[in-house]
C-alpha cells in the first residue's frame, strides 16, 4: 500500500503540471501577438528590429505615442467615441421600443417581423458595402459621422432587438399590468417599469453595439475618406500606408484602439458572452 | 382583468359587453405596436434591404461616378464571371474557408471541452482566448502582420535560428495563405468555443453521471453523449463561421494585401478592389449580388438551425 500512494500522487501532480503548460501555451498563442505589439510600441526605433529580440524593452520610451498625438490622432479617437455613443443610444432607444412591442403586444405581422429580425442578424456586411456606399453618396451621407452611426445602428439593431426581446420576456408581467391599471400608457410603462428592471439586458446589448462601432473598419473605410470624419480604425489603416514598416507608431496606434476594448471586456465579460450566443442574459 | 374596466378605459360604459372592450384594447395595442416597430422597420428597409435591391438594379448598368451611364443587361455578370481575377479569388476563398473552417472548429471544440467546467482558471482562460476576438479585426491583423515580416518579424527570427533567415513567409504564396488561415484561427477559435460551450452546458450532467456509473469510458461518453447532443450547436457554429470566412475582407486586406501575386486575394477583397480601387461600380454590384445569393443559402441554413435550437 505505502509504495503505491506516492506513485499515484506523482502521476496526478505530473498531469497537473502538464495542464498548466498547455494553458500557458494557449495563452501565449492568444495573447502573444498583442503583447509583442505592446512591447514594440514602447521601444526606441533602433531596438525594434534588433536581434535577438527584446521581449521587455530595456529602454522604454513614449516617443511613438507622443508622435501620434502630435500628428492629431486624438481627433480620430474623438470621432470614434462620438460615432460609438450615437450608435449605442440610437440602437438601445429604437431597439427597446421594437423589442417591447414584440415581447408584449400582439399585432399583425408580428411573426414576420420576428423572422425578418433573425434573418437580418446574419447578413454579411461586405456584400452590402458597394450598394450602401452608392446609396449614401446619393443622399450625401458619406463622410459623415451621423451617416456612419446610422449604418452601425441599422446593422446592430436586429441583434439588439433579439437580446432585449428575450430579456423583456423574462420579466414578470404583473408589474406592467399594475402600472397600466394605474393609467400608464404603454410607452410610460416601458420607460418607468420595464427599462429600469432591464439593466443587465441593456448593458449587454449596449456593449455589443459599442464594440462593433468602436472596432468597425470595413464599413468606415468605404464610407469615409475625409480627415474630419475618419474614425480610429480608418486612421490606423492610413498609418499603415504612411508609416509602412515603421512599426513603432503603428503598434502604438494599435494599442490605443484595443486598450479601451480590453478594459471594457474585462469589466463586463459576462455580458459579452450572452450577446455572442444570441441568448438572454441572466440578471 | 375585469377590474381594468373601471380605470383607464374611460370611454367604455359599465354595461358594454366585455368582448367589445377587449377588441378595442387590442386595436389600441396594435396601433401602439406599429408605432413602436416603425423605426426598426424604417431603418432596416432604408439602410440594409434597399441597398440589396439597389445592387440588383445597379448591376445591370455601366456606372461612372455614380451615374448609370449605359444599360448593359447581364453584361456586368458576364464580365465578372469570366474575369480571371474573380475566378482566382473564388479559388482562394475556397482554400481559405476550408482550412480556416476545419482548424477553427477543431480548435474551438478542443478549447470548449478543456474549459467547460466553471473553475476559476477555466473562466480566466476563456477570457484570455477571447481577447483576439473582441479587439478590432483590423488591429488583430495588423499585429499579426508585425509577426510575419522578413525584417524584424518574430517568425523570421525563429526561422533564422533554423537557418532559414532569407525565407519570407508573406512572399511565398502557400505560406502567405497559411498566414491568412492563422489569422482566422487566431481570432475566431474563441468564437467557436463560446458557441460550442453554450451547447455543452445544455447537456444534462445526469447523462454523463449515469454513463459513468455504467462504466463508460471518457471517449465512449464523448462519442455517444456529447457528439450526438452537440449536433445542432456544431452545425450552427459551422454555418456562422462559413458566412464569416466567405465574406471577410479585413484579414486579406491588412495581413497579406492579397499578395503575393493575388494568391491570397479572397472574394471580399476582390469585391473591394473592383468597387473602390478600380471604381468599376457596376461590376462590383454584380459581384455583390452573386456573393449575396450564395450567402442567402447559408443564411437560410442558419435560420433553420436557429429554429431547431429554439424548438429543442
Amino acid at each position: 500500500m505505502s509504495p503505491r500512494a506516492p506513485a499515484w500522487r506523482k502521476r496526478r501532480r505530473n498531469r497537473r503540471v502538464a495542464g498548466w503548460l498547455v494553458d500557458i501555451l494557449i495563452a501565449a498563442f492568444a495573447l502573444g501577438p498583442i503583447l509583442w505589439g505592446l512591447s514594440t510600441s514602447f521601444k526606441p526605433p533602433q531596438a525594434i528590429l534588433a536581434y535577438p529580440p527584446e521581449f521587455v524593452p530595456s529602454q522604454p520610451t513614449l516617443e511613438h505615442y507622443a508622435l501620434l498625438f502630435r500628428t492629431g490622432i486624438h481627433r480620430f479617437v474623438l470621432n470614434s467615441v462620438i460615432v460609438s455613443a450615437i450608435s449605442v443610444a440610437l440602437a438601445l432607444a429604437l431597439g427597446s421600443l421594437a423589442a417591447y412591442a414584440l415581447a408584449r403586444l400582439s399585432f399583425r405581422g408580428r411573426s414576420t417581423l420576428m423572422f425578418g429580425t433573425v434573418a437580418l442578424m446574419s447578413i454579411p456586411l461586405p456584400s452590402v458595402l458597394v450598394p450602401t456606399f452608392m446609396l449614401l453618396a446619393n443622399i450625401d451621407l458619406t463622410n459623415s459621422l451621423i451617416g456612419l452611426a446610422l449604418l452601425y445602428t441599422a446593422y446592430q439593431l436586429p441583434i439588439v432587438v433579439w437580446m432585449l426581446y428575450g430579456y423583456f420576456r423574462s420579466l414578470p408581467i404583473e408589474l406592467e399590468h399594475a402600472a397600466m391599471i394605474d393609467g400608464c400608457s404603454r410607452l410610460r410603462t416601458l420607460r418607468k417599469i420595464v427599462l429600469p428592471l432591464s439593466g443587465p439586458g441593456l448593458v449587454a446589448a449596449g456593449l455589443f453595439v459599442l464594440t462593433f462601432a468602436w472596432n468597425d473598419f470595413v464599413v468606415a473605410v468605404v464610407m469615409v475618406s475625409t480627415e474630419e470624419a475618419k474614425t480610429l480604425p480608418v486612421a490606423i489603416y492610413g498609418y499603415l500606408g504612411f508609416y509602412g514598416r515603421d512599426w513603432g507608431p503603428l503598434t502604438a496606434a494599435a494599442m490605443l484602439s484595443i486598450v479601451p476594448v480590453i478594459a471594457v471586456f474585462i469589466a463586463f465579460q459576462r455580458y459579452f458572452l450572452s450577446g455572442m450566443t444570441g441568448g438572454g442574459v441572466k440578471g | 382583468m375585469a377590474h381594468m374596466s373601471s380605470t383607464g378605459m374611460g370611454a367604455l360604459g359599465p354595461g358594454q359587453p366585455r368582448r367589445l372592450m377587449r377588441q378595442r384594447l387590442r386595436r389600441r395595442d396594435e396601433a401602439t405596436a406599429f408605432a413602436f416597430v416603425v423605426p426598426l422597420v424604417a431603418i432596416e428597409l432604408a439602410l440594409v434591404v434597399s441597398p440589396l435591391l439597389l445592387a440588383a438594379c445597379y448591376s445591370l448598368f455601366r456606372v461612372d461616378y455614380f451615374e448609370l451611364t449605359r444599360f448593359r443587361g447581364l453584361g456586368n455578370y458576364v464580365t465578372i464571371l469570366t474575369s480571371p481575377m474573380v475566378l482566382n479569388a473564388l479559388g482562394a476563398t475556397l482554400v481559405f474557408s476550408a482550412f480556416s473552417l476545419v482548424l477553427t472548429l477543431g480548435l474551438g471544440f478542443a478549447l470548449a471541452l478543456r474549459f467547460e467546467r466553471d473553475t476559476r482558471s477555466s473562466v480566466a482562460m476563456r477570457a484570455i482566448v477571447l481577447v483576439p476576438y473582441v479587439i478590432s479585426m483590423l488591429v488583430g491583423s495588423l499585429l499579426l502582420r508585425w509577426i510575419y515580416p522578413r525584417d524584424g518579424g518574430l517568425s523570421s527570427m525563429a526561422l533564422g535560428s533554423l537557418g532559414l533567415g532569407d525565407y519570407s513567409i508573406l512572399a511565398d504564396p502557400r505560406a502567405a495563405m497559411a498566414a491568412l488561415v492563422s489569422n482566422a484561427v487566431w481570432r475566431d477559435s474563441a468564437f467557436a468555443m463560446i458557441l460550442l460551450l453554450a451547447g455543452l452546458k445544455a447537456i444534462p450532467a445526469e447523462l454523463h453521471q449515469a454513463a459513468r456509473v455504467d462504466g463508460a469510458s471518457a471517449w465512449l461518453r464523448f462519442r455517444r453523449i456529447t457528439l450526438p447532443l452537440l449536433r445542432i450547436p456544431i452545425l450552427i457554429t459551422l454555418v456562422r463561421l462559413l458566412i464569416h470566412f466567405v465574406n471577410v475582407l479585413t484579414f486579406a486586406l491588412i495581413l497579406t494585401g492579397g499578395g503575393p501575386n493575388n494568391a491570397t486575394q479572397t472574394m471580399g477583397l476582390a469585391m473591394y478592389r473592383i468597387g473602390f480601387i478600380d471604381f468599376k461600380l457596376g461590376e462590383a454590384n454584380a459581384l455583390a449580388v452573386l456573393v449575396f445569393v450564395f450567402n442567402v443559402g447559408l443564411i437560410a441554413c442558419n435560420l433553420v438551425l436557429f429554429r431547431q435550437r429554439r424548438g429543442s
